[in-house]
């Protein structure tokens, strides 16, 4: 069946129930009591099983079934939820996650079974939450559920069974017929697996009738199978005479079989099991029976869930973005034409103004389109401390505020390592210990702050933590250790200049190495990560009571407002969201401090960049003449950018420069003009 | 084992199309399947802090594509910016778009691989080859672009 068209809405569905069941979980380990919250893990848990049993992938509806059954019993009073019981879920929803990251990446679920995840979850539903967890219980365990648990080497016990099969095996033991459940092994040098398997099935055929075949017999035709494939078998005779035929082909490395135990109280007393297994093997069996479990699944599901998204294709929204971009360009050449031909009636100006409006609503409303909440990244950092708390053996807490901060796409889906690394950092090297954190007066949890608000046109992410702070003698010595900075700089440099340093590649002042950070390539990965993003972050800390990471993104990246400038008969762009005021420079002005030209404006010493020195041209402008300075800020610092002209502000679209020109770091990208130029936007970020 | 034997028979009758492209006095040929558009020299806007060779970026129908001059790649003297000289865009997998700048563009032959002389690589030299075959066309012969070497940075 060809579910290949579903795939994009499974992974979707999955990533949405995976990310509610991660913070389900959560607050069930805060209440365990909950009721409503073990309803929404069930559901969860239920809709997840349904829609891999859909898709055909077995390995994961197995590990959701069992984690299934574990909730059931939570649901029904008869299990109490503790804290190993928490860490193991968390655990099979990292497994379900690996998975489900399989599959969009090869659109198969690859080979790890987990099983001993599964084992661990069987041990607690039989010990009622009692199980330990330690390393040798398990094992033990294991093989006293040998019953129950497939065991690894018997896969056929994963073949989903429907009724019409149940039938024939409950006709057959009437006749006095034998069922078997057998696994074959092809060796791994055999080179043609299907030719091997037809074989297999050949010489079974003889001694015996199959019933099921995993994977389908089509798909081992088509050699879409691994090295196993397991088979359901009918015979009246013993079940080593199948095996000994199977294994008469060459080139089988194993064939194990045993006898299926087939018994229709075991569904009985599992309602749920009964009832799913039903949903599962309907659809197996028929395409049609689609729509019959997932309707199953969303009569589940039929309270209203907390997010309703309408998912776009980026790819439709990339084309929209374009046709906007055109609609802009279109605009931009009728101001330029506007401008060389004033002999036009006041009606084309109107015109102008129109389309303006149009294009400015437009662009809008597509933004909006592109824009999603950093709820989605962030929702998993709660979890994510709580594993962080247990490993490093510090108590902390997560608040977070401003989840609903909405981004662009793009960007939301690319913040989410950055504020990951700066959470570790946080915890590691942040937080202090208990008896520290007592010393100094401190509650004994520490407190780890994620808050996200708008402001103007950027977003701000802001990462703090009441923690120990930045020890910039600390910092100063390492850096010297370690070659980055001279002694004699260090001596010059400021206390913020030295914070600055951490964000240098290949630097950790970690004195012990954890596998949590320590490497130190953190900082510097998402100083550069962020950069790409355009936008920008920086640190602020007082020693003993903490360090703040404050992040600024811009809202979007396509389309942005900016200020037109010449320099050296060359036009560039400069964001407008950078710019602070444009200024009447004399040349007079200009005072040299550390050989470094500044100006001193209104209380402020602003240093000087000539542009025309920066792009590698020649100035227009006598020395003596009046200087256009536009002034810049890059979060508190101020620089001055000497242009030659000054041509307006202008709304402009964003254009990559391409892979091909990607070592320029003082062009950010460019953008076409009314006329057809090109016009490179200056990172006003990088020049400062 | 016989399939291969097939896969090379096969290539040998195969035929390929080249754009002849002037550089000075010599021919080029560009296989025409990297070949994504030709277009008249336009103004070209310089890119700063870039290597020489890269001579900036153009606007093709709304998109920045960068531009290079295959002269200053091959250490040839400065182009000559004629009525003939024309912009190669040339879409590659590992680069993806970018355009070279030509004297001027001839014809479009069809070589067969008979008629294709591989060229060794000559490392004596210490320098980047930029042809990796000479074509023989009607008595004429036209060096054939190792394009990937030609785009890679130096």
């Amino acid at each position: 069946m060809d579910v290949n068209q579903y795939l994009e809405i499974f992974l979707d569905e999955t990533k949405e129930h995976l990310e509610s069941l991660n913070t389900q979980i959560l607050s069930l380990e805060q209440s365990p009591e909950d009721a409503d919250t073990i309803n929404e893990i069930f559901r969860a848990a239920h809709s997840l099983k349904g829609m891999a049993g859909t898709m055909g992938y077995k390995r994961m509806q197995a590990l959701t079934h069992d984690m299934e059954n574990v909730f059931s019993e939570i649901r029904n009073g008869s299990m109490k939820v503790t804290s190993g019981l928490i860490d193991i879920l968390f655990q099979c929803l990292d497994a379900l996650e690996e998975y489900t990251k399989c599959i969009q990446e090869t659109a198969d679920e690859g080979t790890n079974e987990n099983q001993q995840l599964i084992d661990q979850l069987n041990d607690f539903l039989k010990g009622g939450g009692q199980a330990e967890t330690s390393a040798e219980k398990p094992k033990k365990a294991k093989k006293e559920a040998k019953a129950e648990t497939p065991k690894e080497d018997q896969k056929w016990k994963a073949i989903p069974l429907g009724d019409p099969e149940k039938h024939v095996f409950a006709v057959a033991k009437k006749q006095g017929k034998h069922v078997y459940g057998l696994d074959i092994r092809v060796q791994e040098t055999c080179i043609l697996k299907a030719a091997r398997a037809f074989l297999v099935y050949k010489a079974i055929e003889e001694k015996a009738e199959i019933i099921v075949c995993n994977p389908s017999a089509q798909d081992i035709e088509d050699e879409r199978f691994e090295l196993e494939f397991s088979l359901i078998v009918v015979a009246e005779c013993e079940i080593e005479q199948i095996i000994a035929a199977a294994k008469n082909v060459s080139e089988i490395e194993s064939v194990t079989g045993d006898v299926v135990d087939i018994d229709v109280s075991e569904y009985a007393d599992d309602k749920y099991g009964k009832e799913d297994d039903k949903a599962d093997t309907k659809v197996a069996v028929s395409q049609a029976a689609q729509g019959t479990a997932v309707k199953q699944s969303d009569k589940k599901a039929s309270k209203p869930v907390v997010n309703r998204t309408v998912r776009v294709d980026i790819e439709k929204l990339d084309v929209l973005m374009n046709l906007v971009s055109e609609l802009i360009i279109a605009k931009n050449s009728l101001v330029s034409a506007s401008s060389t031909e004033t002999s036009l009636g006041s009606g084309f100006n109107e015109q102008i103004e129109y389309l303006e409006s149009v294009t400015t609503n437009l662009h809008e409303s597509v933004m909006k389109v592109r824009m999603v909440p950093i709820e989605s990244v962030v929702n998993k950092f709660p979890r994510m401390i709580r594993d962080l708390s247990k490993k490093l053996d510090k108590k902390m807490e997560l608040y977070m505020s401003g989840e609903e901060t909405e981004l662009d796409r793009t960007v939301v889906d690319e913040i989410g390592d950055p504020l990951m690394h700066l959470l570790r950092n946080s915890a590691d090297h942040g937080l202090e210990s208990a008896e520290v954190r007592a010393k100094r007066g401190k509650p004994e949890v520490g407190s780890i702050f994620l808050d996200a608000y708008q402001d103007g046109n950027n977003v701000v992410i802001e990462v703090r933590d009441d923690g120990n702070g930045i020890d910039v003698e600390a910092v100063k010595t390492k850096a010297i250790e370690r070659g980055v900075i001279t002694p004699e700089q260090g001596e010059s440099m400021n206390e913020k200049d030295i914070i600055n340093l951490l964000f240098h590649a290949g630097f950790s002042t970690a004195k012990q190495i954890s596998d949590v950070s320590g490497r130190g390539v953190g900082l510097d990965v998402v100083k550069s990560k962020i950069e790409s993003l355009s936008g920008e972050v920086e640190v602020k800390s007082k020693l003993g009571e903490g360090s703040t990471w404050i992040i600024r993104l811009p809202l979007t990246l396509a389309i942005i407002q900016a200020l037109m400038v010449i320099v050296g008969g060359e036009k560039y762009a400069i964001s407008l969201g950078s710019i602070q005021t444009i200024e009447d420079i004399n040349p007079n002005e200009i005072k040299l401090v550390q050989n470094r030209e500044v100006i001193h404006l209104r209380g402020t010493v602003i240093p000087i960049i000539r542009l025309s020195n920066e792009l590698d041209i020649e100035s227009t402008k006598q020395d003596d003449e009046n200087m256009v300075v536009v002034i810049v800020k890059k979060g508190e610092r101020l620089a001055g950018l000497v242009v030659d002209e000054l041509i307006g502000q202008q709304e402009i679209v964003i254009k990559s420069l391409g892979k091909y020109i990607s070592k320029c770091k003082i062009i950010s990208g460019a953008t076409i003009l009314g006329d057809g130029e090109v016009a490179l936007i200056l990172d006003a970020n990088a020049l400062i | 084992m016989d399939e291969l034997k097939l896969a090379e028979l096969k290539s040998l009758n195969e035929t390929a199309q080249y754009i002849v492209i002037k550089l000075g006095d010599e021919q080029y040929g560009i296989d025409i399947k990297y070949i994504d558009n030709i277009v008249r020299m336009q103004n070209i806007t310089r890119v700063p802090k870039v290597p020489e060779y890269l001579k900036g970026v153009i606007n093709l129908r709304g998109e920045v594509i960068p531009v290079m001059s295959i002269r200053l790649k091959m250490d040839l003297p400065v182009d000559e910016i004629t009525k003939a000289t024309r912009i190669i865009i040339l879409k590659l997998e590992q680069h993806g778009t970018i355009g070279v700048i030509v004297d001027e563009v001839r014809e479009v032959v069809t070589l067969s691989a008979e008629n294709i002389e591989k060229m060794a690589y000559d490392g004596k030299e210490g320098k980047i080859n930029f042809v990796n075959g000479v074509g023989k066309h009607d008595d004429e012969l036209i060096s054939l672009l190792d394009l990937n070497a030609v785009v890679m940075e130096k």
